[in-house]
């Protein structure tokens, strides 16, 4: 591996009560690398994704963004550092529209505690929200409120918001979560192309999307990790297929 | 004032007479709290209603033992009646509503009350059988403030079981505002939802008629008594039971002996203490960290 | 119509004025005008925490009273001039708002409405016992303001309508502020806030800094409306600060429509309305208020007028 990684996660634990989630997971993320996380139901995958997006801190071990320990950050400090994230089960605002829901999530690095000039005074933000719906393929619809959207759309609008405060980490919880096939297809493509441009970090548990786009896999079993790798490495992997077998 | 240990003692048995109410009142806001998710505004109406009946009933049998059962009956038939028709409609919506309907609802119970037994209130006395003092070896204590303590003591010794030991407890302990597992272990939702809401009016009725010997009832005898309630919640954690018992303690404690050094404070002291809690551990004593602080 | 409402809407802060500047040639008495001015500021003021951002505070009669006590006890024991005692008013409640508004933001959901209400008892119990000051239990007496001077002008504030004109001088200032803050940048993470904090606290906005400064803007406006109050009755009655009286400002937001900019006026003026017309019918005038609220809680809970914004809503979309 090459370069500084961007998010290192050290000898990272958490337990809930006596349930052990998490334990002592060890990982090094590259920059500008598309990787994903990995596992079956159950495997620790929504816990660790929580952990590294800011939601809640790790009962051990330490966290590092771009060399800097950010271990037990408010989730707010996290988005401001550079970090975004979209979430598993869909959560936006839902009675605001499209438009304002990403026109909010881009205010953040502009104006936080402005009373008095009229937001409609900043064009740009608007011009930004506009643009990145455009982007998700959303440009159409920006002006209904977001509860009007279809599930998929609504997980786009996700995307969307996310990239409003341009992150340089995008972290995406099952980005296809209940979207149909000819969904599923666009989403991907979209993180393809954002993978592109910054680091992408997924967490699926569905195998076979994965393995065609990730750069590096890891698969987290149990609140451990079992095994990581290149997609082809992860597919010779003994131990991953039984793990995984009969299972998608 | 001369503070001798026997007069600190007394005094804070006092202070644990006081608490005993306290604790029933928390117990009730905590059931129906931690069951609907609904804080319940009304909780000093009902008290208060309590006391009204208490007394009601203790004239008109000349029993303290009937009106003392009867009295929660009473109450939680109220209680059921709020539920089933005012609080039922409001639980889809934000968990608001059913908050601003018992606030709602406790004015109507104040002018309900005063229109049934007029403005000034009504006269209440230590039922005969309970009357006198008791020597506790460091002084004489009222009969009736060792029986206060007794009969919470019982109450709380009788729900405990009915939670532990009962099926029906075991739904309600586990039961969450989604009725989830309630619906797995094949339950109406709805009926638990109205029961709980019943027992938790009966048991703040029930600290009415307890409490009436021991103040003046009177329509406006529930306005302090929410907000000190709301202390022992916060102080003890809301949702928890065994935090609104030891809460309560502490509340009627704390608020006796700051009676005793410090009377001007006493009521004051109580809210302080509950700021306190507020910023060292505010979930309270046994509430869940990040649940509700 | 449509017309008609779509201007409404765009120049909403000219149109209260506006109303408001005619108000008392409509009102049957003056008194009551003055009262539906200084309790739709104290229900505006309300509106900005609870309507806006989501928060259900008991506890606003800390405010109020705070803004009334502190300007009266500036001009009864300290002999200031009226206008230098509301700004001491205003800025005490802000402060309240700032401490009670630490405290109570530590707790979530509708915890935050016991602790709030709570927490204001303790303000009314500290105003109870300090009867040098506060005149306890009877109330603090004795704030005279015979007169405004304004540019050289001595206006009679004995007169009512002259005393309602100067006090809508404040009650305009604060609405227009009101109005600029909600279409503000900060308005818009207000809403944010309201509809998800999660969500918002995703985005990047510290959910707990921002419910603060909305509390303490909250607080200010409200001891706006206590101080203002104080110089209209010339007395504080200890009740100001009873949680009560922040039902009252529940009640009367509920009533008129929480989340929307006018309805906080049109429910004090309501509320204020109908406790002077029932009264004189009957004395069971809780019942009766307790009631109604109920009855709205269950049916309207959009309030009048915000019921009334939602049909025209809908007919202008369709």
């Amino acid at each position: 591996m090459s370069g500084l990684p961007i998010l290192e996660v050290e000898k990272v634990s958490k337990r809930f009560g006596r349930f052990v989630a998490l334990n002592e997971v060890t990982a090094r993320f590259e920059a500008k690398k598309l990787s994903a996380i990995i596992g079956p139901n159950g495997a620790g995958k929504s816990t660790f994704f929580n952990v590294v997006s800011g939601a809640f801190p790790p009962s051990e071990g330490r966290l590092k963004f771009q060399g800097r320990d950010i271990t037990g950050l408010a989730q707010h400090e996290f988005a401001r550092i550079g970090i975004a994230k979209s979430f598993q089960i869909t959560n936006v605002f839902q009675q605001l529209s499209a438009h304002e829901n990403v026109r909010v999530a881009a205010q953040m690095r502009a104006s936080r505690y402005n009373l008095l000039t009229p937001r409609a005074a900043l064009r740009d933000l608007s011009d930004k929200a506009s643009a990145l719906l455009e982007r998700v393929g959303l440009g159409a619809l920006q002006h209904r409120p977001a509860a009007d959207l279809a599930h998929g759309q609504q997980r786009a609008l996700e995307v969307a918001m996310a990239l409003a405060s341009d992150p340089v980490l995008l972290l995406m919880d099952e980005p296809t979560a209940g979207m149909s096939p000819e969904e599923t297809r666009v989403m991907m493509d979209l993180i393809v192309a954002l993978a592109a441009e910054r680091t992408v970090i997924l967490v699926e548990h569905k195998m076979k999307l994965v393995m065609g786009i990730c750069e590096r896999l890891l698969v987290l079993h149990h609140g451990e990790f079992l095994a990581e790798g290149t997609p082809d490495e992860i597919r010779a992997n003994d131990e991953v297929r039984r793990v995984y077998l009969g299972q998608g | 004032m001369e503070f001798t240990p026997s007069l600190l003692a007394l005094q804070l048995v006092t202070g644990i007479a006081l608490g005993a109410i306290y604790a029933l009142l928390a117990i009730g806001l905590s059931l129906i709290f931690g069951m609907l998710t609904v804080v319940n505004f009304a909780h000093g109406a009902f008290f208060m209603v309590g006391a009204f009946v208490g007394v009601y009933f203790l004239g008109v049998t000349g029993n303290f033992w009937f009106s003392l059962v009867l009295t929660p009956l009473v109450v939680g038939a109220i209680g059921l009646v709020t539920e089933r028709f005012l609080v039922r409609p409001l639980y889809g919506r934000g968990i608001d509503y059913p908050l601003l309907l018992t606030f709602g609802l406790g004015w109507v119970l104040i002018e309900a009350m005063r229109v049934l037994f007029g403005i000034e209130g009504v006269p209440s006395s230590t039922p005969a059988a309970l009357r006198g003092s008791v020597d506790l070896g460091f002084g004489y204590f009222p009969k009736y403030r060792l029986f206060l303590i007794f009969a919470t003591a019982l109450v709380v010794l009788g729900l405990w079981l009915f939670l532990e030991k009962t099926r029906y407890g075991l739904i309600v302990r586990a039961g969450s505002r989604d009725g989830e597992i309630c619906k797995v272990l094949g339950v109406d939702v709805a009926r638990v939802w109205l029961m709980v809401f019943g027992i938790g009016t009966a048991i703040a009725g029930l600290s009415g008629v307890l409490a009436a010997p021991t103040r003046a009832v009177n329509p406006e005898m529930g306005i302090p008594v929410l907000a000190e309630s709301f202390v022992v919640t916060v102080v003890g954690g809301m949702g928890s039971l065994p935090g609104a018992v030891v809460a309560g303690l502490l509340v009627g404690v704390v608020f006796a002996m700051t009676s005793l050094f410090a009377p001007a404070y006493a009521e004051l002291s109580i809210f302080v203490l509950m700021a306190v809690v507020l910023l060292v551990r505010p979930q309270g004593f046994f509430g869940k960290a990040g649940l509700l602080g | 119509m449509r017309a008609v409402y779509e201007a409404i809407r765009r120049h909403r802060v000219a149109a209260v004025l506006a109303l408001l500047l005619v108000f008392p040639l409509l009102m049957p008495y003056h008194a009551l005008a003055i009262n539906i001015l200084i309790f739709g500021l104290f229900a505006v003021g309300f509106n900005l925490l609870f309507g806006y951002t989501g928060l259900l505070s008991f506890g606003h009669a800390a405010f109020l009273g705070v803004g009334s006590y502190l300007t009266g006890i500036a001009m009864v024991h300290g002999g200031w001039s009226w206008w230098w005692a509301l700004a001491l008013g205003v800025a005490s409640a802000a402060l309240a708002g700032l401490v009670i508004g630490y405290l109570a933001i530590r707790t979530r959901g509708i915890y935050f409405s016991m602790v709030t209400l709570a927490l204001a008892q303790i303000v009314y119990y500290v105003f109870y016992k300090a009867e040098r000051w506060t005149g306890g239990e009877n109330g603090l007496r004795g704030i005279q303001v015979p007169a405004v001077e304004v540019m050289g002008l001595r206006l009679d504030f004995l007169d009512p309508v002259t005393k309602y004109y100067v006090i809508f001088v404040f009650v305009a200032a604060a609405l227009w502020f009101v109005s600029r803050l909600l279409a503000s940048p900060f308005g818009a993470v207000i809403e944010a806030v309201r509809e998800n904090e999660k969500r918002a606290a995703a985005c990047g906005y510290d959910v707990a800094r921002t419910k603060l400064l909305v509390f303490v803007v909250s607080a200010a406006l409200c001891g706006l409306a206590g101080a203002l109050r104080a110089l209209h009755l010339s007395v504080v009655p200890i009740d100001s600060l009873h949680y009560l009286q922040s039902g009252q400002a529940v009640m009367m937001c509920l009533l008129g429509g929480m989340g929307t900019f006018f309805g906080p006026f049109v429910g004090a003026a309501v509320f204020l309305t109908l406790e002077d017309v029932v009264t004189t019918v009957t004395k069971h005038w809780m019942a009766v208020v307790g009631g109604v609220f109920m009855f709205f809680v269950l049916f309207f809970p959009a309030g009048i007028w915000g019921t009334f914004i939602k049909r025209m809503e809908r007919a202008v979309r369709a």
